[in-house]
């Protein structure tokens, strides 16, 4: 495997854990679906934050926990009743979109973790999003060209968060 | 009945034999291998070790229950929720126990399961012949030998662990209602990732419990001290978190729901090390900087504080407003001391008419003693699967 080397895209510096929220939300507006997205930053950065922000813009009404456990978790995906959850105002371009399969490789140490829990399934699917937490933990399964590489820093002050994306 | 309990939902591999006579329940058997040597290097269960473990140590666990295998009247299995690959172990082993045995199936919650653990009579079990081999096992003697009270309903039950933290209402047998959860981090996700913060080890929650003693101890020593305590003058709190220098917020502590959030606690035990240190990036870069082993240690009493104190707070809140007669814990993080005196604490204080129902501590943390009991339960329902419809869930909700 090569050396992919990548463009800085954008550059946000969030005040706050509101800011990295909005943030999120209008980011999840612009992606049309099969986006494969990696996070990266220290505990406490604000990662499972940002993808609860994601979620929203996508209209995914339910609540985002932390997958750190279940190592997986689906939303708007599951059920009937799951579907039901996306909202009738999201706009358009998010209704095409039809599952968040959030992935926290916190606990894992090698790429081979994830496909035995079936990320496969989900990984570049038209409808849904993959966000990885932690993806630095799970490297080799994926096509680096084709990630989105979302990296959170600490700011010098307390609530201040630096996220580049890649 | 005698029911064979299997559980594989996480890091530990354990059956058990449980036995019911006239409504009591009454562990024979419960041997558990917990791979928390083998995981505690990586700061937490890897699924594929996870997976590999419950297999090598299965079949050794297997031959302890063959000499059972004619007196067993039904096979019950956690099928979720848990770590896909654990499960999958686990339902694999009860499907062919339930096709070569004759024996019928019952698949059921891994969270419920914990809840039934409250109905295991609280019994020395049949100390494992093998415990050499395995690298843990419960058979540590219980001096308690009466039988636990009864539990009245509408219970409450606080069920927190490593991947849960609910607020259940349980309106009578197979009647759940979850009113209350975690946002983000379940409690004892906290404690392990507070634990990776401040350097100590997984699991994180007895890691913090033990620095948290030792918070306590110092603080005694330094209060017996004329000249200490003539400085810290007024302050009668135990250790006067509120007022000292390492104060946590209670997250969520004063809202109006039933709901919990732990994230932005740990994000608080960041910044207070990163103040304590004065290194920029924390988790990394300041443990280098080195905390002093003092400060660690109070900084752990007041997370086990700050965590314990809320999960109380609502769960008295949350019994007064649905008037349940009793309340109960179970998980793993039921465990903590702390914990289990507290609520029994603020329960005499606030509740003196509701009953207070802990688990034994061996039956707090993944067994499968607690899988037969629910399987007990489920099969009083008549709720049996048979083994070509089992199938694992590792996001089984009660929802």
């Amino acid at each position: 495997m090569g050396i992919v080397i990548k463009i800085l895209i954008m550059h946000f510096i969030s005040k706050n854990e509101k800011e990295t929220l909005a943030f999120a939300e209008k980011f999840a507006k612009k992606l049309k679906g099969g986006e494969v997205i990696g996070l990266t930053g220290d505990l406490g950065a604000g990662k499972t934050v940002f993808v609860k922000g994601l979620a929203k813009g996508l209209g995914i009404k339910e609540n985002i926990q932390s997958p750190t456990f279940l190592l997986m978790k689906i939303y708007g995906a599951k059920a009937q009743t799951q579907r039901r959850k996306i909202s009738k105002s999201a706009d358009a371009k998010a209704q095409k979109i039809k599952f968040l399969a959030h992935i926290d490789a916190y606990r894992l140490k090698s790429g081979e973790d994830l496909i035995d829990i079936g990320v496969m399934d989900w990984l570049g699917k038209k409808d849904a999003i993959t966000v990885i937490e932690w993806i630095e933990n799970v490297p080799g399964i994926f096509d680096e060209k084709k990630i989105i590489n979302i990296k959170i820093d600490f700011g010098e002050e307390k609530e201040k968060r630096s996220i580049k994306i890649f | 009945m005698l029911i064979l309990g299997i559980e594989t939902s996480c890091d530990e591999t354990s059956m058990a034999l449980v036995r019911e006579e006239e409504g009591k329940l009454e562990v024979e058997k419960n041997i558990v291998s917990s791979q928390i040597k083998i995981h505690s290097k990586y700061g937490g269960v890897v699924p594929e070790v996870a997976a590999r473990k419950h297999v090598e140590t299965i079949f050794s666990i297997l031959e302890e229950f063959m000499e059972d295998r004619k007196k067993i009247d039904v096979v019950s299995v956690a099928s979720g929720p848990g770590l896909i690959t654990s499960l999958l172990v686990g339902a694999e082993v009860a499907r062919t126990i339930s096709y070569v045995w004759e024996k019928p199936l019952i698949s059921v919650n891994h969270v419920v399961s914990h809840i039934y653990a409250n109905w295991l009579e609280k019994k020395t079990p049949f100390p494992a012949r093998h415990a050499s081999q395995l690298a843990d096992v419960t058979g540590r003697p219980n001096p308690s030998r009466e039988g636990r009270g009864i539990i009245e309903f509408p219970a409450l039950c606080l069920v927190v662990s490593g991947g849960h933290t609910e607020l259940i209402l349980m309106n009578n047998f197979g009647k759940f209602e979850v009113i209350g959860r975690t946002l983000d981090d379940a409690a004892g996700e906290c404690f392990d990732k507070c634990a990776k913060i401040l350097g100590l080890g997984y699991p994180g929650g007895p890691a913090i419990a033990a620095e948290a003693v030792i918070a306590r101890s110092d603080r005694k020593e330094r209060r017996s001290n004329p000249l200490v305590s003539e400085i810290e003058g007024d302050c009668h709190a135990p250790l006067c978190s509120t007022r000292n220098d390492m104060h946590l917020p209670r997250p969520m502590l004063n809202t109006s729901d039933f709901n919990f959030s732990f994230s932005g606690l740990k994000t608080a035990v960041l910044y207070k090390v990163r103040d304590l240190t004065g290194v920029g990036s924390p988790a990394s870069k300041a443990l280098e900087a080195g905390l002093p082993t003092v400060t660690r240690s109070r900084l752990a009493f007041e997370i086990e504080e700050a965590i314990t104190e809320v999960l109380v707070s609502k769960t008295i809140r949350a019994a007064k407003k649905y008037k349940v007669k009793t309340i109960m814990l179970a998980g793993g993080v039921s465990a903590n001391k702390n914990l289990r005196k507290k609520m029994g604490e603020a329960i005499k204080a606030e509740l003196p008419n509701t009953k207070y129902q802990i688990p034994d501590i061996q039956y707090c943390t993944d067994n499968a003693a607690m899988t037969a009991a629910a399987g007990f339960f489920y099969a009083k329902a008549g709720k049996f699967t048979p083994w070509q419809k089992l199938r694992v869930d590792p996001n089984w909700s009660l929802d």
